[in-house]
């Protein structure tokens, strides 16, 4: 059979930079195939996307060798219009990609550049809004749909060009864990009935494999590390070494020391055919399952019986309580559209409720402006480079309290200080545009920090980064909640949660629905469908083997990775 | 503005089902025949016939009330001004001069007045077409119908994207300038001086038209790998064809465009004075 994609011995090398991303790429792909391209960032597994759907070297310039072929052709004598027919593309940001006002305009997109008659076109939008089951929805508009709907009507869209190549861009970045595992489900439809080839790159790995995969690629420093298929990959532990976290039960057979080579079946949490495995399991829960008792720490900031609406008959917030303590990670979990983002703007001040109560340290604060506020609760946003404003470093940092009219002098001291917290102390007299995305985050929790607030909210702070720095984040985090600074997490990243946070708050359809231990409230199905998560694939394994006590399976998992991390 | 970012009330009237560049066409129309006249009786049954429109379009009153009173105030602070800087004006259009309301420093004269009412008909002329033009086209389907009419299809869609993306901008703008409030940087008077105030805001462009740029460059990139700017032509799925209806009102406002031309040319030549 020949292969609808093939490189061979390829290289690439964009226009403005001295290194080659991509380097010796040999890749065949046949038709029909359901490939997985997997990486940390900067692996170059964007680049090559974009050399599959000729935004190399239509768009982005630079030096190719050796050679590319995609269904027989070389790309760099075809056009980026031409390559369509053949390589559908569905991009990460699904915003970018939805271009139309309306479900059936954006689906009908390719057809009119195509310069379709009306009537033809009208026939097949509705055929193919049929087929991914959005067509009752093809006169709303992208505001009104969820992430995951949107996808979809991105994928109408392209199955309506009969490319026979289906590429996703990071599919699953921006859904929340059930959506995500929807768009698996489509995607694996789609490529059952139509017999297409699917490729996706993601860096997500247990969200991948909910779904069988033929063979996945490993991309490291823009080469090819490994390919082979879920077993051989999961089995030989490789995935750690290049910034990848493997499904979260098989760090927990590593964890128990139960040998995994030639084990199969590891892709999705079942029941697994090893010798005694029930028994070592128990014993592991027994011995490492302990919950470590929690400190009751004095409440710093305590919200109690909060009811908002922005029209008074529609309220989004409904009678909400919590607290969090001084030195306390809390996650707050819930669905787009739970309230979450209306919650945090009510404690930073932006907001104001209707009624209830807003307590810092024991004062009420219900009267407090937003400037006063944001001195005690800070607030960093999803994506640093919207906090930023600043060309140098230093100045960022120093800009909340240049703004206070704090004396030059303590500004350049505080300033300093914060820099050191966040290790970013050799970098002060730098650009903000030398720094990493990772570094970016870093310094929007630096200008926070110099107003020593004691509490902050961090919103989706881990989102589109890879798991090693995802890590790195995140136990910088917790170092500086081991100084005593409380930390809100507003997150549908369940694995955030789980490790990170000692309490999870489920918010759904504007009321908590559960306040408890993560691993507790991620065990209990009622709550993780309502709030749109998914039971952990730890109990989910731990039920299939038939585990004495998932819960403690949960535990000791969690329990392992914090001893991993001092380590390190 | 609505979530999509259009001004579109959705409904069934004469004004919604006419294609977008008949309605462009009877606007310029209107808009030509307004500025040759300054004679009450053209303005009154245009008066007449664009609120007639206006009603039967159903749009509620709740979304157009903005530009409504906007248009209202500036038609009466124009003539006031008018008054009371230049009370006997109309004079020299007439040649008359009638004084009714003594100001001291000079005379109001009836002439004037009006002329002030004449002018003031004149504005609130455009008022209703302008609001129907706005609020009864969906603004893709506009972009088809510029697109048959000549317009380069890159450039008519140029204005479905823009507002495709606005109110993606707007509520980043939104979410940056709270974060910055929050960090003491936000525009609300403890925020210190105006020009501090305008300071802050105009920091939190930087980021904003950043996150601009990279949306225009992944919106470019989607949009190139859907086939957009490859053919010569391309077709649209909101526009629709023309109908009877739209051809009858595109010559219907041609030839009472021609008529009013005769008008201006024979009958009704300057300002229409009924008391001299």
């Amino acid at each position: 059979m020949q292969p609808i994609i093939s490189f061979q011995q390829y290289g690439f090398k964009y226009k403005n930079q001295s290194e080659p991303t991509l380097k010796e790429i040999t890749l065949d792909i046949y038709p029909g195939e359901k490939i997985w391209i997997a990486g940390p960032s900067g692996s170059g597994k964007s680049t090559l996307a974009h050399c599959i759907n000729g935004l190399i070297p239509f768009t982005y310039g630079g030096e190719t060798s050796g050679s590319l072929k995609i269904a027989g052709q070389n790309p760099s004598e075809s056009s980026i219009f031409k390559l369509s027919r053949t390589v559908g593309t569905i991009l990460q940001d699904q915003d970018s990609q939805f271009v139309g006002l309306t479900v059936a305009e954006d689906t009908a997109f390719v057809m009119e550049n195509k310069a379709m008659p009306r009537p033809q076109m009208k026939r097949e939008v509705a055929a193919s809004l049929n087929r991914v089951d959005m067509l009752e929805y093809a006169e709303h508009s992208p505001y009104e749909l969820s992430g995951g709907q949107k996808q979809s009507v991105s994928l109408a869209g392209v199955l309506s060009t009969d490319a026979e190549v289906l590429l996703f861009d990071e599919p699953l970045a921006n859904l929340d864990p059930a959506s995500g595992r929807k768009a698996m489900q489509l995607i694996d439809d789609i490529h059952r009935q139509s017999q297409k080839t699917v490729i996706i790159i993601e860096h997500r790995v247990e969200d991948v494999l909910q779904q069988p995969v033929d063979r996945i690629v490993l991309m490291n420093e823009g080469r090819i590390a490994a390919i082979g298929t879920p077993d051989e990959i999961l089995s030989s532990g490789v995935l750690h070494g290049f910034g990848l976290r493997p499904p979260l039960y098989v760090d927990a057979l590593r964890y128990a020391g139960v040998p995994l080579e030639g084990v199969s079946g590891l892709r999705l949490p079942q029941r697994l055919d090893i010798p005694d495995l029930k028994e070592k399991l128990d014993h592991w829960c027994e011995t490492c399952g302990d919950v470590s008792d929690r400190k009751t720490a004095a409440p710093l900031l305590e919200v109690k019986g909060l009811n908002f609406g922005y029209e008074a008959e529609h309220p989004v917030i409904k009678d909400v309580s919590l607290r969090i303590g001084a030195g306390e990670i809390v996650a707050l979990l819930g669905n787009n559209g739970a309230g979450k983002s209306t919650l945090s703007q009510l404690i930073t001040g932006i907001l104001k409720p209707q009624s209830g109560e807003l307590r810092y340290d024991g004062q009420d604060i219900g009267s407090w402006s937003i400037r006063r506020r944001g001195e005690a609760i800070g607030y960093v946003m999803q994506n640093p480079n919207r906090m930023i404003t600043q060309h140098m470093i230093a100045d960022e940092v120093g800009l909340g309290l240049k703004a206070r009219g704090v004396p030059a002098a303590e500004i350049k001291r505080r300033a300093e200080d914060a820099l050191k917290v966040c290790g970013l102390f050799p970098f002060r007299n730098w650009p903000v545009s030398a720094l990493s995305y990772g570094q970016k985050k870093r310094l929007s929790i630096a200008s926070i920090l110099v107003l020593e607030p004691k509490l902050i909210l961090l919103d989706e702070p881990t989102a589109g980064q890879d798991y090693r720095h995802y890590k790195e984040f995140m136990d910088f985090i917790a170092s500086l909640a081991g100084q005593g600074i409380g930390f809100l997490l507003i997150t549908h990243d369940m694995y955030l949660a789980l490790e990170y946070a000692v309490r999870a708050v489920v918010l759904s359809g504007g009321r908590v629905i559960a306040e408890d231990a993560v691993a507790q409230v991620l065990s209990d199905p009622a709550v993780t469908e309502a709030a749109h998560l998914k039971e952990t694939s730890l109990s989910l394994f731990a039920k299939a083997n038939g585990l004495a006590s998932p819960e403690r399976f949960v535990q000791a998992f969690i329990n392992a990775e914090k001893k991993g991390k001092g380590h390190e | 503005m609505n979530r999509t970012g259009s001004l579109y009330a959705p409904g069934n009237s004469l004004f919604h089902r006419l294609d977008g560049a008949v309605k462009l066409v009877l606007f310029m129309a209107w808009t030509v025949m307004t500025y040759m006249f300054l004679d009450l009786r053209v303005f009154v049954p245009m008066l007449v016939v664009g609120i007639a429109l206006l009603v039967t379009a159903g749009i509620p009153f709740r979304r157009m009330a903005f530009l409504f009173w906007l248009m209202i105030i500036f038609t009466v602070l124009n003539s006031i001004f008018i008054v009371l800087i230049t009370p006997t004006f109309a004079t020299r259009l007439t040649g008359t001069d009638t004084p009714v309301i003594p100001l001291g420093y000079n005379t109001i004269n009836s002439e004037t007045l009006f002329y002030v009412l004449t002018l003031s008909a004149k504005y609130l002329t455009l008022l209703p077409i302008t609001i129907l033009c706005i609020f009864t086209t969906q603004p893709s389907a506009f972009a088809a119908s510029l697109n048959r009419i000549g317009v380069p299809y890159k450039i008519a869609y140029a204005v479905s994207i823009a507002l495709r993306y606005i109110p993606d901008l707007t509520e980043e703008f939104r979410s940056t300038l709270n974060s910055m409030q929050a960090r003491g940087m936000g525009i609300s008077k403890e925020d210190g001086s105006i020009a501090q105030r305008i300071r802050n805001l105009a920091a939190v462009v930087v980021p904003v038209l950043q996150s601009a740029l990279h949306r225009i460059d992944s919106v470019t990139n989607a949009m190139e790998l859907r086939g957009f700017g490859t053919q010569k032509r391309r077709t649209w799925y909101s526009g629709k064809d023309m109908e009877p209806l739209d051809w009858t009102m595109a010559v219907l406002a041609v030839v009472l465009l021609a008529a009013g031309i005769w008008l201006k040319v024979q009958v009704l030549r300057g300002f229409w004075y009924p008391f001299s």
